[in-house]
């Protein structure tokens, strides 16, 4: 263990980690965590560090969290939106963090809605380059407060059973969680409407079910996605009403639950759609703890790349 | 240049004769003589070498008019000849797309200046490649095309499209289609499969090229009229293409190099020369395309040469345009894949580049008989070919096979008599 | 010069805590007794302490409460290295505000870790006074830092690394000179 060596400058997806990376990560954010404890929840490990948070995509919560990490550690932060940057004058994505990295920023933390966008930064310039997420494609630093949150609630990962449901075809946190909970050893259940859990899966291992029933019973730990209006409009289900019956977590369907099963949920919650609100303020939430988690796996992502960027 | 000469102890393939054997080619003047006709000219010693009637490409973009940043007739024409064909069709998708004779002029025109092959153009099947009314096929074949697309795009009215065959039957003019249903495509940027779904990218479901395929296998056989399905890339559309002809159906198709040696997996980086239209499917769909060559079922190998320049390319995955370039990599391709792993004998491959477009189009016949046109592709098959893309003549550098190494390549283009590239 | 050499063995690193606990008896718990608690510094710093605490509580009865300190994040040369060094555990089980703390290390060269304990030392809280002290001080300073505390002084030049070991880290006790480049080589 402390012969291991973190080297590299890019956050791009779970996909590209060994095992004993994830689980690096996981250890250095359990000192990050202490940091936000104190009463100086403050440290100097990224200053003089400047940190781009470049959001091609609109976000609240997961810019909040990165900007607070930031903060936290110290590092100088500079915010960019689509509609303020210059994307909207027809650069090209490339141009606009070629014009970043000429600033001398050390760090891009970047979300967009196409998969990959982040891999065509982190291949071209010298910032180290954070995922905050790529359209369905990956937001590692998601899976990575998932991880951290099973890990401090049930020891290991290993042997566990995890069901992630709901739209899993357009879902970036399905899609990073399932690498983390595979290579630190969980088994994971993808359920849901067949429109929206893509068979496909089973070629990783993952079980595929559209029953919940089976993804409920026997699980450690239940992560119920986020399911959007606008994929009623498009066909995949008819209605939020009928989504509910067969694939919320209510008082209908928690009788299968193990009742030191976790539930999860990475925000924000359709109360009383995929989560009944009795489930999702009870005692088998960590809900909450997830978001103070994320900052803690946040700034050590931060902290391990920093120290990887060139000069 | 001279005028008059001999190509000596190549081994000679003409799939228009069924020829296979070593003798020399004699070239006078710009048309193939009997070598005994010549006995003073000059010899070029191509044994060890394979010598072919020219190679046709049937599905190439030359760009010009509209974008020749990307290409242009002269440097298309360049790659083509450095790849060993000499003869394209040139694809009518240009801007303004192909849909008038004074746009096939304009090509016709420039190709005399500029062209170092010969460009067949293709013209638009409707105005404007927009799918909504008829273009003036008439008047494009007056004007000289050689078949009608709306490559890039596809009719989705098949009213329309049923009017588009009856009339260009009238006309003796084949169509030559791009198959694909918008609605089951949706915004898909890659085939829909294990990669899509891992990607969390909008695949395109094979269904959208296969409901196409069906549409006008059903339009050539009421309409008794010859379709050709381009660029085919999924074992379904390979299996109905089989079924139909077996019925007598005038259904035919072709595959691209890249369709028979890549598959979706190679997008896991993000590489937007992985990107193109119809897109790299699974190993299962790449082994059936490669069965339906063997077979038959499948007589044209065409590039669709899509040049985009790199501005264009390098960018977000799904906002990048589809297409790659493929003349210049197409004959080492497909030796390597094809012909070295004894999957197909050489004169069943050179077929794909010659008879098989010919018989389409209605090329001549003649191959390398003499009184033919001096059109003559030699190859060297055993020769190591690593892709620079620097060095490639087109004027994009979009290549999926960028540093990779293939095994034989073109080593002489001859059109009209003259040698228009050589590495002899 | 071999690739490592031995500096002190292990009677004479006993012989060094001792004097460093000497000196902290004849601070705190000789005329006017009074609390304090100890800080190891990680890695070596912690079993020093430790050595230290229960020298004291054999000599007079008294056990300081021990914190472990991990300093990583408050260096001065994050992204002047190839990698990072491994974050351990930080944990202060007292007060840290009035509280009388004594810094532990095992070596006290440039200053600079020092520097980077102190700062994360007072983030924590207001100590009353702090005090250093360090197994070795093999001069070299780069900050205005000096011990309090010192089980002995140690001659080296500037291209060696002193490297301390103690048994309860796979080591054993011992203070060794280490040529950089050769033990890089595998020569040891």
């Amino acid at each position: 263990m402390d012969n291991f060596k973190w080297t590299r400058k890019d956050l791009l997806s779970l996909y590209d980690l060994e095992a004993e990376e994830i689980e690096h990560i996981l250890d250095t954010a359990e000192e990050f965590k202490k940091v936000s404890q104190r009463n100086v929840k403050k440290v100097p490990a990224l200053r003089g560090k400047t940190v781009v948070n470049f959001f091609v995509e609109p976000s609240t919560r997961t810019r909040m969290s990165f900007e607070l990490a930031e903060q936290r550690l110290s590092a100088d932060i500079i915010n960019i939106n689509a509609n303020s940057s210059s994307l909207k004058k027809g650069e090209t994505l490339l141009d606009t963090a070629r014009n970043i990295e000429a600033l001398q920023a050390d760090l891009i933390v970047m979300r967009h809605s196409a998969p990959g966008a982040q891999s065509l930064i982190a291949k071209n310039i010298r910032c180290g380059v954070l995922n905050a997420g790529d359209g369905a494609h990956s937001h590692p630093t998601q899976a990575l407060l998932d991880l951290f949150t099973i890990r401090e609630k049930k020891g290991s990962l290993k042997g566990l059973k995890v069901s992630i449901i709901g739209d899993i075809l357009h879902s970036r946190v399905a899609r990073s969680d399932v690498w983390g909970l595979i290579k630190l050893g969980a088994e994971v259940t993808f359920a849901g409407p067949a429109t929206l859990v893509p068979k496909e899966f089973e070629n990783i291992g993952v079980r595929v079910c559209h029953n919940l029933k089976d993804a409920l019973v026997d699980a450690d730990v239940v992560n119920l996605l986020r399911i959007q209006h606008e994929r009623q409009k498009r066909g995949f289900f008819p209605s939020t009403n009928e989504y509910a019956k067969f694939f919320g977590l209510n008082e209908a369907s928690r009788k299968y639950l193990k009742p030191d099963a976790l539930v999860m949920h990475p925000g924000p919650i359709n109360r009383d759609v995929e989560l009944d609100s009795a489930i999702a303020d009870g005692p088998q939430s960590v809900i909450l703890e997830q978001v103070t988690n994320g900052l803690a796996v946040r700034m050590a992502v931060l902290f391990l790349v920093s120290g990887c960027v060139e000069k | 240049m001279k005028s008059e000469y001999i190509l000596t102890g190549g081994r000679v393939i003409d799939p228009y004769r069924n020829i296979d054997k070593e003798m020399d080619i004699g070239v006078k003047d710009g048309k193939i003589v009997e070598a005994s006709a010549i006995p003073d000219a000059e010899k070029i010693d191509v044994s060890g070498k394979v010598v072919c009637p020219g190679f046709i490409d049937m599905h190439v973009h030359l760009r010009q008019p509209g974008n020749t940043a990307a290409e242009t007739i002269a440097t298309g024409t360049m790659a083509a000849a450095a790849g060993g064909f000499t003869a394209v069709v040139a694809m009518p998708n240009t801007s303004p797309a192909a849909d008038t004779a004074g746009t096939i002029e304009y090509i016709k025109r420039h190709t005399a200046q500029d062209g170092v092959v010969k460009v067949h153009p293709c013209g638009c099947m409707t105005k404007g490649i927009a799918g909504e009314e008829m273009a003036g096929i008439g008047s494009l074949k007056s004007a000289g095309v050689v078949a009608v697309s709306d490559d890039g795009r596809c009719i989705q009215k098949h009213q329309l499209m049923k009017h588009i065959v009856q009339y260009a039957k009238a006309f003796e003019l084949p169509i030559l289609d791009h198959c694909e249903e918008d609605g089951i495509k949706d915004k898909g940027v890659m085939h829909e499969g294990v990669w899509s779904t891992l990607l969390g990218m909008q695949g395109i479901p094979s269904a959208a090229e296969e409901l196409i395929v069906a549409r006008n296998i059903i339009m050539a056989r009421t309409i008794d009229w010859k379709i050709h399905l381009q660029h085919i890339s999924c074992r379904e559309s390979v299996e109905r293409v089989r079924i139909a002809q077996k019925r007598g159906i005038q259904i035919t198709a072709e595959v691209t190099p890249h369709h028979l040696s890549l598959t979706d997996e190679r997008i896991k980086k993000f590489d937007t020369n992985y990107k193109m239209n119809p897109p790299l499917r699974s190993e299962d769909d790449r082994q059936a395309l490669i069965q339906g060559l063997v077979d038959g079922t499948i007589t044209v190998i065409a590039t669709d040469h899509a040049p985009h320049t790199e501005t264009a390319k390098l960018v977000e995955f799904d906002y990048a345009p589809f297409g790659i370039i493929g003349l210049e990599t197409a004959i080492p391709v497909c030796l390597t894949e094809l012909y070295h792993t004894k999957l197909l004998s050489l004169p069943d491959l050179v077929s794909k580049f010659t008879k098989g477009p010919a018989d389409i189009l209605g090329f001549d016949q003649s191959g390398l008989a003499a009184g033919a046109d001096a059109d003559i592709t030699v190859i060297d098959t055993e020769t190591e070919f690593t892709v620079d893309a620097d060095k490639l003549r087109s004027k994009s550098r979009n290549t999926p096979f960028k540093g990779m190494t293939f095994k034989g390549k073109a080593a002489a283009t001859i059109v009209d008599g003259k040698i228009v590239f050589n590495e002899l | 010069m071999p690739a490592k050499r031995e500096v002190c063995n292990g009677s004479e690193v006993q012989a060094a805590i001792t004097r460093v606990a000497d000196a902290i008896i004849s601070e705190f718990l000789s005329d006017n007794p009074r609390e304090f608690a100890m800080i190891g510094i990680h890695r070596q710093g912690v079993p020093m302490a430790e050595r230290i605490i229960a020298k004291l509580e054999s000599r007079t009865g008294y056990r300081p409460q021990l914190a472990l300190l991990d300093i990583s994040m408050y260096r001065d040369d994050i992204g002047m290295r190839k990698s990072l060094p491994i974050i351990h555990a930080t944990t202060i089980p007292f007060d840290m505000n009035d509280t009388a703390v004594i810094l532990v290390d095992d070596v006290l060269s440039s200053g600079r870790t020092i520097r980077a304990a102190l700062d994360a030392v007072t983030d924590y809280g207001r100590p009353e006074l702090i005090r250093l002290a360090v197994l070795i001080d093999r001069g070299n300073r780069e900050f205005p830092i000096r011990a309090d505390y010192v089980g002995m002084k140690v001659d080296v030049s500037d291209d060696r690394k002193l490297a301390v070991e103690f048994n309860e880290n796979n080591g054993q006790d011992g203070v060794y000179e280490i040529d950089w480049k050769k033990y890089r080589r595998g020569d040891h």
